[in-house]
């Protein structure tokens, strides 16, 4: 009867787990029937294994679930993504605005220019006193004329003689910047430099408004896309 | 729903499919921290950021026991709360009596479902375990923590561990012979302990 080895004691607690090759475990056996102090040993590793197996299990003293906190995941941006969602589409509108805006001013300013010119498009230009208006500026409200349908064209009927809000805002304006006394051709002059100024605050507003909307849009589309890879990482 | 598809489902970020499995195997986890770690706070806390790690880490499980996979992460946790023990000492897990003395059965250690009998025996058999446990070196009972309590075969183990087969064994086998000697000394107290392994035996 010899003390088992540190090999030996290790053999045994794995053959104990059922973990030894064929070839070792029968050779272990023949030895442990052949040698007291390697049963002894074997029956000690086993009561002690069992022991170990007999140690009560706790419950956990509270559920150790993840709060969406404590995991790191932010809600989908809130509330500010179904009003923000629409800025895009009030980008876009502004930007249609600003374009149309635009052309109007020039319209505008053209129109300021040349007072008469709905009587030209009336075809009453031989009553009309402008009718020796500089022909440069009749190209000018000739050609956005195909881009503006409705309001500058085509006047149907006694329309035609209805000043436009535009126009009518310019007309006062000129009745109260100009005396009486003032030739017309004077008047037609200063009616631009008193309509320019407001027309190009806006001019700089709508396009200021829409790049504001876009660059929310953007910024929607991107909070967006972050929650939805947060949420769903593999796609 | 099996536990295959509420890992896949966990992995693309569905907490509540993670904590379905949180709640099937906390039970596991916290009794592996409280025996490596002997105080139930620091279970408490090494169970919960284990599976905080685990679940910031779901994407690297590649299949296999997911139990093994979950209870290396815990092992993980243990060790730095050992790590960090050694840094500042606290107080053991066995309250004092008013003269200073430790309790050997406290009163929460109780099962009650258990007779009086068998709750003192399981508190004296928790505590032997416990005692015993805390005499190896921390490698060693994690291996044994792991195998013989928690009932793991050696490939988990080794995956628990992160370690061979080889020094799982090796482990396992020095553990299981120093926790011998060390309980044999309780064997007196814990007649009945014995008898059901002996049982067990049969």
């Amino acid at each position: 009867m010899t003390t088992p080895s540190s090999r030996d004691l290790e053999q045994l607690s794995t053959y104990l787990d059922g973990q030894l090759s064929q070839s070792d475990r029968t050779r272990l056996e023949i030895r442990i029937k052949s040698d007291p102090a390697l049963a002894s040993a074997l029956e000690e590793l086993r009561q002690t294994r069992a022991f170990l197996r007999h140690t009560p299990q706790r419950r956990a003293p509270h559920n150790f679930t993840l709060t969406p906190k404590m995991a790191g995941i932010r809600p989908p941006v809130p509330r500010l993504v179904p009003v923000l969602s629409w800025a895009s589409a009030a980008a876009m509108l502004l930007f249609i605005f600003t374009l149309g805006a635009g052309l109007v001013g020039q319209l505008s300013f053209g129109e300021a220019a040349t007072m008469p010119a709905p009587n030209t498009f009336a075809g009453n230009s031989a009553a009309a006193p402008a009718t020796a208006a500089p022909a440069t500026i009749a190209p000018v409200v000739a050609a956005p004329a195909p881009m503006l349908p409705a309001t500058a064209i085509v006047p149907s009927g006694g329309a035609a003689n209805t000043p436009t809000p535009t126009e009518q805002a310019s007309i006062m304006a000129v009745e109260q910047a100009t005396p009486p006394a003032v030739s017309q051709a004077a008047q037609l002059q200063s009616a631009p430099k008193i309509q320019q100024k407001p027309a190009n605050i806006w001019l700089f507003i709508w396009p200021a408004l829409a790049v504001l909307l876009a660059v929310l849009a953007l910024l929607v589309f991107w909070l967006n896309k972050r929650a939805f890879q947060r949420k769903n990482p593999h796609s | 729903m099996d536990e295959s598809a509420l890992i896949l489902d966990a992995q693309h970020g569905d907490l509540q499919a993670f904590n379905t499995l949180v709640l099937a195997y906390q039970d596991v986890l916290y009794n592996t921290a409280l025996r490596i770690l002997n105080d139930d706070d620091q279970a408490a806390d090494a169970t919960q950021e284990a599976f905080l790690s685990a679940f910031r880490a779901l994407n690297s499980y590649r299949g296999g026991s997911f139990r093994a996979w979950l209870l290396r992460t815990v092992t993980n946790a243990c060790y730095d709360e050992l790590r960090r023990k050694k840094r500042r000492p606290t107080t053991p897990l066995e309250p004092e009596t008013a003269d200073g003395e430790e309790v050997e059965s406290p009163s929460w250690l109780a099962d009650p479902h258990a007779t009086p009998e068998e709750s003192l025996d399981q508190a004296e058999l928790e505590h032997a375990v416990q005692h015993c446990l805390q005499n190896l070196p921390e490698e060693f009972r994690a291996v044994v923590v792991l195998a013989d309590i928690q009932g793991l075969d050696y490939s988990e183990v080794a995956i628990a561990v992160h370690k061979p087969l080889g020094t799982v064994k090796s482990r396992l086998a020095r553990a299981r012979l120093r926790l011998r000697a060390c309980l044999q000394g309780f064997r007196e107290l814990l007649p009945s302990a014995f008898r059901l392994e002996e049982e067990s035996n049969l």
